[in-house]
């Protein structure tokens, strides 16, 4: 007798089994605890019941497999349909993420609620940085467990938009806070980008984040390229602040020439003979670029050639495609 | 299918082999073929939600591996058609929801077994191709271009991608808006070349392979910045030969497909190390008992085992079927249903 075959609560239900399909394909006789569970389930979508007991039932169901969608949006209709106060699905949900960190169901699952919460708190600031908070205080959780959870962060993007989160302090902490912790962690590197340079107050509806914002305060660019300057001192071969760098510069308008003198740091090139000192292939890259912004083709040339046959020879023919189009302006 | 993991690890026997390592086709014939045996296994229904994407990813598996016919045609076509709901998409088994993706892996399936004419013969919602594709369509968002996956709303540009990938193979492209999917997969571009699930999400090689295949569909690459996005895709190649996804993650035999397929799509396969790749990806199968595992050492299950190979022949792996980079299918199947494929050249 499995949890719900002859429990009085269920009685009135009669289970449906799994069908696989015919021939090699055909179902198997299998009773454990999922498949009782599954059956009921069926049952109770077949006729389209929506009562408290469908919510224990999928709650028993999502802790065995969290993965299987359609129990997830049988749950949300229900929990619609039922009008069931959404801060207790969120916390209930706290756990299950924490214990299923690859599952993305759960995180629409969120969104969904959250879009069913909003209009009732949207006119409450109060309300609204209550849930800022504690959602946070979630995300925080998560993020312990794997800093680079793609959904997570997905999740944090939607609720930063929904709730109109881009000035707020406590976002932009966290998100150093996190750098702090890992200053390799490209996700908090690319949401950093996001809250600055999407945020409405200052930047334009729209902007692509590959393009120019002639709205983008100097001030604000100023202090995006200190941050990521810092960073690279840091850790000088970590990629994220030097590509972060690309992105604050292109969004500002100016030209990676105008930090030469910051990636210089990491690169000495003497005109002579001895050898170079070179403490990031990064910089060295970046140099390249920007000496060929200035025409000093020779230059960027020498670096790319040492990227190339020195400090990043696995990647010698995505180098020597760059220095391509130099050749042919020198031999113009 | 079923998803069942191991029952082999990778890489575990494969000391006694000599330095050159060889593909184990016959191997991964027989452990495909065995994944349906495998019911007693809770994991087996505890991956039900997958099932119709596994047929694909196996049966993609045996025609790269030159045996299409190691499972049986009519078995494989009437397990499909099964999963067909009546407004006319697939769930991913009998008795599931439609979802946008089980319902690609399904059109992909019938494409691979000539099996159109079944569809055509007993297809639902009016039957046939047409009917598959007015329930794609109808996931499109008129306002955004984007695609939900379902009836519940959930977007990612991995769905736009599989959408338009089906309707291509069915011919049925014009009942969507493809410049307005365009259009957004455009504002997803981030500022270090790569692309992400949404405007302003992380760069991710998945999400780039997604975007870039469903611009190649829509003869619209030249709205790409290759150049940044080929360095970006090329310093996912770690010290070992293998790719990761994002930038400090770890190498996954998975992304040999993501990272290597978006690269070829712009013609830049050669801005990383082929040999140290194939290396890295021959050293992830488990050769007695086949199938592929995401590194060296873990478990092998069928999703890895398909984009092991699929890299391996993107790579020019001799004796493999040739792969389309943009479908993911074996190119002559792609070129007998859209004609010769045009390629950007190398550079």
């Amino acid at each position: 007798m499995g949890k719900y075959e002859g429990n009085p609560v269920w009685d009135d239900v009669v289970p449906i089994p799994q069908d696989d399909g015919e021939g090699a394909l055909a179902q198997i006789a299998y009773t454990d605890e999922y498949a009782e569970a599954m059956g009921y389930l069926r049952a109770i979508m077949a006729a389209k019941e929506y009562s408290p007991r469908v919510l224990d039932l999928t709650e028993h169901i999502i802790s065995m497999n969290a993965a299987h969608y359609t129990v997830w949006l049988y749950r949300a209709s229900t929990l619609r349909a039922l009008n069931t106060p959404i801060d207790k699905e969120l916390s209930w949900m706290n756990e299950v993420a924490l214990q299923n960190q690859k599952n993305y169901q759960i995180w629409h699952h969120r969104q969904i609620l959250i879009d069913q919460l909003y209009p009732s708190i949207s006119s409450d600031p109060a309300a609204i940085q209550a849930l800022a908070d504690s959602e946070l205080a979630f995300m925080t959780q998560m993020f312990d467990e794997d800093s680079k959870n793609y959904h997570v962060w997905s999740y944090r993007q939607y609720l930063v938009r929904k709730l109109g989160l881009f000035n707020s302090p406590a976002e932009l902490k966290s998100v150093e806070n996190l750098l702090r912790k890992d200053i390799r962690n490209n996700s908090a590197w690319s949401h950093r980008f996001f809250l600055v340079f999407c945020n409405p107050e200052y930047s334009t509806p729209d902007s692509k984040a590959t393009e120019y914002d002639a709205r983008i305060p100097d001030a604000i660019v100023d202090r995006e390229l200190a941050f990521a300057q810092a960073a690279t001192f840091e850790a000088p071969q970590n990629q994220s602040p030097w590509n972060y760098i690309r992105g604050v510069l292109r969004k500002g308008g100016r030209k990676l020439s105008s930090v030469e003198q910051f990636a210089g740091e990491f690169v000495t090139l003497p005109e002579d003979d001895s050898a170079e000192d070179v403490k990031s292939s990064h910089a060295l890259d970046f140099l390249a670029e920007a000496w060929s912004e200035e025409g000093k083709t020779e230059k960027a040339d020498h670096a790319l050639r040492l990227l190339a046959d020195k400090y990043d020879r696995i990647r010698k023919n995505y180098w020597d495609w760059r220095r391509a189009p130099l050749k042919e302006k020198t031999s113009k | 299918m079923s998803l069942v993991s191991g029952p082999g690890r990778a890489g575990l026997s494969t000391a006694s082999l000599p330095t050159e390592l060889r593909l184990s086709v016959a191997a991964h014939v027989k452990y495909i073929q065995a994944l349906d045996n495998r019911k007693d296994e809770l994991e087996y229904h505890l991956t039900t939600h997958l099932r119709l994407n596994g047929v694909y990813w196996g049966l993609t598996a045996l025609h790269l591996l030159g045996h299409p016919d190691a499972l049986d045609r009519s078995q494989v076509i009437d397990f499909v058609l099964q999963c067909q709901g009546e407004n006319g998409g697939f769930g991913a088994a009998p008795g599931h929801d439609p979802h946008l993706l089980s319902t690609v892996s399904a059109v992909q399936v019938l494409v691979m077994c000539e099996g159109l004419g079944e569809l055509e013969a007993r297809g639902k919602n009016g039957g046939g191709a047409l009917g598959v594709g007015r329930y794609l369509a109808g996931l499109q968002d008129r306002k955004t271009g984007t695609f939900r996956g379902d009836e519940w709303g959930e977007e990612d540009t991995r769905f736009l991608y599989a959408a338009m990938n089906a309707l291509s193979l069915l011919g049925l492209l014009h009942l969507i808006d493809v410049e307005k999917a365009v259009a957004y997969i455009v504002s997803c571009a981030n500022f270090d070349g790569g692309y992400g699930v949404s405007p302003g999400a992380e760069s991710h090689a998945g999400q780039i392979f997604a975007c870039l295949a469903a611009l190649s569909i829509a003869g619209r690459l030249e709205v790409v910045d290759q150049g940044k996005l080929g360095r970006w895709l090329s310093e996912r190649q770690v010290e070992r030969g293998g790719l990761n996804g994002r930038p400090e993650k770890l190498e996954d035999v998975c992304y040999s497909w993501w990272v290597a397929s978006s690269l070829k799509m712009i013609g830049k396969l050669h801005w990383i190390q082929g040999e140290k790749l194939t290396k890295f990806i021959l050293e992830c199968q488990d050769t007695e008992q086949g199938g592929f595992a995401d590194r060296p050492g873990d478990m092998v299950d069928v999703f890895h085992t398909v984009f092991g190979l699929a890299g391996l022949s993107l790579l020019g792996y001799p004796g493999l079927e040739e792969v389309d980079a943009v479908y993911c299918m074996p190119r002559k199947v792609i070129e007998q249903v859209l004609g010769p494929r045009e390629e950007i050249p190398i550079e």
